[in-house]
């Protein structure tokens, strides 16, 4: 076994992991209004959230191969390694994918800790960032394209993620005011047994949407890394095995149920009713879309929270905790930065590493560095579990994931 | 870059207020409808039911399930390559390229 292809193997390994980190960090998104107002017990939602993820991956015959090119410059329009990482059977590119997705893992786990929803595809962007500005300086980060388009870490991420949540914020809103106007008159009782069917179908949707966007994205990192190392050729396929192994990953992920990140969005940002669950969903799934119907991809995790925060906005006495919200939006600001920092120390490590044993010490170091933190995260969320069994109790018992805000940092 | 962002989002805007405000709207009537059709303590008036609301709920349920049949299309057709263009009302087909 040559260095090369142990790099590759620890690469589809982490990938593997971060797509199980998608999975679970993002069952709130879809099923945490659905869990909260009772419509489906825990169990059952993120059954079935995580079913939908898995059909929703295997739909997506499109290749995201180049899903890389939205922030860094390692790949050419077609999807192929620009060739200077082609030399050593890929081993520049399969370091820096492998520590872009190390701060990926990292930044999903340490926001799970905290019950925080954040964007997935934002941490594997700010891993890849930050490995890629280690490795090559910046000159090798997409910053905002050649203008002519949304593009580069301007386009495609910080303006994306500051409209989302005021878009998705506007739209269940209205949809909320209109449908508790509309329902003036009708029994409690009987507008809540109606709504949780609009609910379910609603939340159904946005859990497809999911399976089918944020899969594609693993699927065409370890696609990349395949290519880099040269044991495979096609930019407009992608391995069988691929396809399998990432939607099961992120339907596993899914159906494990990120359950602190979905008490914050079902019980900590509003209270919520049918009704306004049903607003919210149908306007995350409409959002997202539309907006990736017209080429402008928003992420479901901050299209998600906009939603259920319009629905506090949108109901007349309904209380939104602004303090949760506003460490929602500090995350979503750390994010990237945050992935990126230890992106590239892990490639400064795995790089520095990278003259004893003939280079075999450093990748392993990193992956250790990897297990020991993610162990420890686990460890910690111990101390407060969180579940199918509690994940709907009273906010205000303090209970979960609510340490001080300045750790989140 | 800003104008362009600045489009992008109207569009975004316009478009989730009428399918994703619309939609629960619709659902919404329908629940009122269908109140209406039940009658008695299905409504906090308890007045008589009204068989013919009914039909107008049953009506506005098919349309929701109509409007998510064409989001599930637009998924579907996505990752298959496909795009759906809505530029004569009805629905089609074309290959994305």
């Amino acid at each position: 076994m040559n260095l090369e292809l142990a790099i590759l193997v620890l690469v589809v390994v982490t990938a593997i992991g971060f797509d199980f980190t998608n999975g679970f960090h993002d069952t709130g998104n879809a099923m945490a209004t659905s869990i909260a107002t009772g419509a489906l017990q825990p169990r059952t939602a993120v059954l079935l959230s995580a079913v939908l993820n898995l059909v929703g991956a295997f739909l997506s015959v499109q290749v995201a191969l180049t899903v890389t090119n939205a922030v860094v410059k390692i790949q050419d329009k077609s999807g192929m390694p620009k060739a200077q990482f082609l030399a050593d059977n890929g081993h520049l590119l399969l370091l820096i994918v492998f520590c872009g997705l190390i701060g990926g893992i990292f930044w999903n786990l340490l926001t799970w800790l905290l019950g925080l929803p954040s964007s997935s595809s934002h941490a594997l962007f700010g891993g890849l960032v930050g490995s890629t500005i280690a490795a090559l300086g910046f000159g090798g980060v997409n910053w905002a394209g050649d203008g002519t388009k949304l593009d580069g870490i301007l386009g495609k991420v910080v303006l994306p993620a500051l409209a989302s949540p005021v878009v998705a914020a506007i739209v269940s809103m209205i949809g909320t005011w209109i449908v508790y106007r509309v329902t003036e008159g009708v029994a409690d009782r009987y507008r809540e047994t109606g709504f949780r069917w609009g609910q379910i179908g609603t939340a159904s949707l946005v859990s497809l949407a999911h399976g089918t966007n944020d899969a594609q994205k693993t699927m065409g990192v370890i696609t990349l890394a395949l290519i880099g190392y040269g044991s495979w050729h096609h930019t407009t396929s992608i391995p069988l095995w691929v396809k399998v192994v990432c939607a099961g990953a992120i339907a596993l992920g899914t159906y494990t149920g990120g359950w602190r990140i979905i008490r914050t969005l079902g019980k900590g940002l509003v209270e919520i009713d049918s009704p306004q669950g049903m607003a919210a969903e149908a306007s995350s799934a409409a959002v997202i879309l539309a907006s990736s119907h017209l080429g402008f991809a928003l992420s479901t995790t901050h299209v998600a929270t906009g939603s259920i925060l319009g629905t506090g906005l949108g109901r007349r006495g309904a209380e939104v905790r602004w303090g949760v919200a506003l460490r929602m939006v500090v995350a979503w600001l750390v994010t990237l930065p945050a992935a990126a920092l230890v992106g590239a120390a892990m490639y400064g490590i795995a790089n520095g590493l990278s003259g004893v044993a003939g280079g075999w010490l450093g990748p392993f170091v990193v992956f250790a560095m990897l297990l020991a933190m993610a162990g420890y995260l686990v460890a910690r969320s111990r101390r407060t579990p969180i579940g199918a069994h509690n994940v709907n109790d009273d906010w205000d018992t303090g209970l979960g994931p609510t340490p001080a805000p300045s750790t989140s940092a | 870059m800003l104008q362009l962002f600045l489009a992008a989002t109207a569009q975004v805007l316009v478009v989730s207020i009428i399918v994703g405000a619309g939609l629960p709207g619709v659902f919404a009537l329908g629940v009122r409808w269908m109140a209406a059709g039940a009658g008695g303590d299905a409504e906090t008036s308890h007045a008589a039911a009204r068989p013919a609301c009914t039909a107008l709920a049953v009506l506005c349920f098919a349309l929701v399930l109509a409007v998510i049949a064409a989001g599930l299309a637009i998924l579907i057709s996505s990752g298959l390559g496909y795009t759906v263009s809505f530029d004569h009302v009805l629905p089609t087909f074309m290959k994305k390229g």
